[in-house]
């Protein structure tokens, strides 16, 4: 008849269809995401990298990251709004009290309108979740615009939940009466409201709400769920108010393959007996009695079937029936003890956290339903329909998660230590060289040297000395033609002096205009010669302070970095055994927290046990009397 | 025969009521329970805090060391609309040496269209002339294989080197468009 189910998650799911509104609004609240603002033009990359990760659901990455870049200060475009999404982050992360400190500070300071609103949204958001209901409104009444995206219709959702929580249905119902909006928010909000108003005891009222979502054309599987508990919840106060309406014909909306099916069998089991149809009250609890025995509902069929036998005067099934349910309830309570032991001696999350799948996406824990059956898992996931341990299990998990990744830094941190290390050694190494290039020279002097020379050439240009940018070989030549000179006049008077002076003034007259030919050449040169040297001269002069200034940073960089990485190690030291502590304080709370779940149960099982003995017991005194009749 | 009517059948109904009722009250913790929860959740909150701080104080440590802003240079990659391309891949090569090769997964692609930006690469070069080339791989319009690469020359300077490439859609020829540019 029905498509078998997991119960364990059948069963979580009932408790949020009883728990209502808290829960409705936590399915909601657990995906930050959702809140992420719209994408803007980016402008700072690294900014760009912190929502990189977020979007990706990644948000301790996100949250290092962002506080990383703003201490280098590199997400100066975007200080409010990474200070926005540190918040939520924080919030994201479990840290309330961070987020909320974060908040705080960003509505103190001169922030733009939207900022201000979206800020005390998210605190009220925070008040609500701690259950700080008159805070929650007072921030919500001071939002001024509507907030961007999905996080109005949340707003809204908030407040109707805010004004519940305070017990003021009738404020909630008319914000909901004036809610246009035909998407999940609004449906969660009127279904909210309506488990609100019936548990209040204006089940007209309550009924009318339920009833928009208990009609509802579902569009995905989230609506059909809700869909689902709507018409449960509707059928449950049918139920119970025992008037003229038929429960049936509303639990018969209930899907037979949904999570809630369990509960609706159960439900429409004793519609059917209500209306003195035993017969056909036999139809749902057969079926359910088939299912896992882990659920309630399961439980319950178990001394339900019966029942209807007796009803139909089937006296022989039913002791039957009776008889088998005592066992099977004996069977589970021993199941129960070995899971209680189980969990008692400690490392069970550990164990089901190994089966989950990578990545910390919201709704990760109904990834949980693929439990192996051992006593320590068997009832888990049972147990995280409680929001408490939903939380202490997503701390743990993260703890351990940290923990891993602190471990991967410890062994950076010793490669770190090896490379400062090796650093040093090396300029240890370099540093006779180094100071022997340092004393061997003589910047100053050469500096010198070459502001002669620029000297020397201004005052043979300002003259036109071409002699002065004479090649060795032409100036050889103008110091002989010098000499020739000397003995010339040294010589006496006649044809032969007059032949060599002759010849001298040639040879001096073809040197002079060689020498003027080449000057201009030559000056150009010689200019472009002396500003290559004033350059290298400078070029020599900033690497020759770059070596004596790395000679004085390698130290004390090597050293600087050096002290960062002994103290981060010593924190690293410092913080491992604490994780260690903490996750095991939160494995012993949640453990607790399992053993009186578990105990609960238990006291339920014994309750319907008991129940079965003296149905059965009264069965065979019937026989009795009416065999001896 | 017809079974008499027994008082015990009639409680097991009023049970059936308040066992429906009951189911979520037996998941409730007790007092006790909340209170410890309560206890491990603020030590809790208090070791995240701390952690978060140290792996703050390690990632700067780590870039400051490993990338000092000297020889630094980063490769960011962001996606603007992005309709006429699926990213599948990146490949990035520095000076003719592939220094990163990227396989995208889903999530990541979608994060990059909500605006998220890669740090595709962080490295080293010294200063002086250097060619970025990037290939991107993925399918083009009609669901075609499509590959194209793009160069970008870059003088290292003093100060760390921040490039963005950047796939968007150039609508007039309805083609995806890679830029790479240079960030001050």
């Amino acid at each position: 008849m029905h498509q078998r189910l997991s119960t364990a998650r059948l069963y979580a799911l009932c408790i949020f269809l009883v728990l209502g509104a808290a829960v409705a609004w936590t399915v909601q609240a657990d995906e930050p995401s959702r809140d992420a603002p719209a994408p803007t033009q980016v402008r700072d990359l690294d900014y760009g990298d912190v929502l990189f990760h977020f979007f990706q659901d990644d948000y301790f990455e996100s949250i290092v990251r962002l506080e990383a870049n703003r201490d280098f200060d590199r997400l100066q475009h975007h200080a409010v709004e990474a200070e926005l999404l540190a918040g939520g982050l924080y919030l994201s992360l479990g840290l309330h009290t961070e987020a909320e400190r974060i908040f705080d500070r960003l509505l103190a300071g001169p922030v733009a309108p939207a900022v201000r609103d979206r800020a005390r949204f998210y605190l009220a958001r925070i008040g609500y979740q701690r259950g700080y209901y008159e805070a929650a409104l007072r921030n919500l009444g001071l939002v001024e615009q509507p907030l961007p995206g999905k996080l109005e219709p949340e707003r809204r959702l908030l407040e109707a939940n805010v004004l519940m929580g305070l017990g003021r249905f009738g404020e909630a119902a008319k914000r909901l009466e004036s809610w246009s909006e035909t998407g999940g928010w609004s449906n969660y909000a009127r279904f909210n409201l309506g488990v609100a108003l019936v548990r209040a005891g204006d089940t007209a009222r309550g009924r009318q709400f339920l009833e928009q979502v208990g009609t509802l054309q579902a569009a995905n599987e989230e609506q059909a769920s809700l869909r689902d508990r709507a018409n449960l919840a509707i059928g449950f106060a049918l139920l119970q108010q025992q008037g003229s309406e038929d429960p049936a014909a509303v639990l018969s909306r209930v899907r037979l393959d949904g999570p809630f099916s369990n509960k609706a069998l159960l439900a429409l089991g004793w519609a059917e007996a209500n209306a003195n149809r035993p017969d056909r009250a036999l139809v749902p609890w057969l079926e359910l009695q088939q299912r896992r025995l882990l659920d309630a509902s399961v439980q319950e069929s178990l001394v339900a079937v019966p029942y209807a036998y007796v009803k139909l005067a089937s006296n022989g099934q039913a002791s039957e029936h009776y008889r088998s349910a005592v066992d099977a309830y004996a069977r589970e309570s021993r199941r129960i003890d070995e899971s209680i032991a189980a969990i008692r001696q400690g490392g069970f999350l550990d164990s089901i956290l190994a089966t989950v799948p990578q990545g910390d996406r919201p709704g990760w824990f109904w990834q949980l339903e693929q439990l192996p059956d051992a006593p320590h898992t068997r009832y888990l996931y049972h147990l995280l329909a409680s929001h408490e341990f939903q939380e202490g299990l997503k701390n743990y998990r993260d703890l351990r998660l940290m923990q891993a990744n602190l471990s991967r830094w410890t062994d950076s941190l010793e490669a770190f230590g090896a490379m400062i290390e090796a650093r040093e050694i090396a300029a240890t190494q370099r540093e006779p060289r180094r100071q022997e290039m340092l004393s061997g020279t003589d910047l100053a002097a050469l500096a010198q040297r070459q502001q002669e020379l620029a000297d020397r050439f201004a005052q043979v240009e300002a003259k036109r000395e071409v002699a002065a940018l004479a090649s060795p070989q032409e100036r050889a030549q103008w110091e002989a033609l010098a000499r020739i000179d000397a003995a010339l006049a040294a010589m006496p008077a006649g044809p032969q002096r007059d032949e060599f002076a002759e010849r001298a003034r040639l040879l001096r007259g073809a040197l002079s205009w060689e020498l003027d030919r080449a000057y201009k050449v030559r000056a150009t040169q010689t200019g472009r010669d002396l500003r290559q040297t004033r350059a290298a001269l400078a070029e020599a002069g900033t690497r020759l302070a770059a070596i004596g200034e790395a000679g004085d940073l390698v130290p004390r960089n090597t050293q600087g970095f050096a002290g960062r990485v002994d103290e981060l190690s010593e924190r690293v030291a410092r913080i491992a055994p604490l994780i260690d502590a903490t996750a095991l304080a939160q494995e012993r709370a949640l453990a607790d927290l399992a053993v009186t779940e578990l105990q609960a149960q238990q006291k339920r099982l014994r309750s319907y046990s008991t129940q079965a003995q003296f149905a059965l017991a009264s069965l065979y005194d019937g026989a009795t009397a009416g065999g001896g009749r | 025969m017809k079974p008499k009517s027994h008082p015990m059948l009639f409680a097991a109904r009023l049970f059936t009521a308040f066992a429906l009722l009951a189911v979520p009250l037996a998941a409730v913790p007790s007092e006790g329970d909340t209170a410890n929860l309560k206890t491990v959740d603020q030590d809790v909150q208090a070791l995240k805090k701390q952690l978060i701080e140290l792996n703050r104080d390690l990632f700067k440590l780590e870039e400051e060391l490993l990338y000092p802003a000297s020889t630094q240079v980063a490769v960011f990659l962001s996606v603007d609309v992005g309709t006429f391309f699926a990213l599948d891949s990146v490949t990035l090569k520095v000076d003719d040496k592939e220094v990163a090769n990227y396989l995208y997964t889903d999530r990541e692609v979608q994060a990059l269209h909500r605006g998220g930006v890669q740090k595709l690469y962080l490295g080293n070069l010294k200063a002086g002339s250097h060619e970025i080339v990037a290939f991107f791989t993925g399918k083009g319009p009609h669901e075609r294989d499509y590959r194209r690469g793009t160069t970008l020359k870059v003088d290292k300077t003093v100060g760390a080197k921040y490039v963005e490439l950047r796939i968007s859609d150039r609508e007039a020829s309805l083609q995806p468009e890679f830029v790479v540019r240079q960030w001050e």
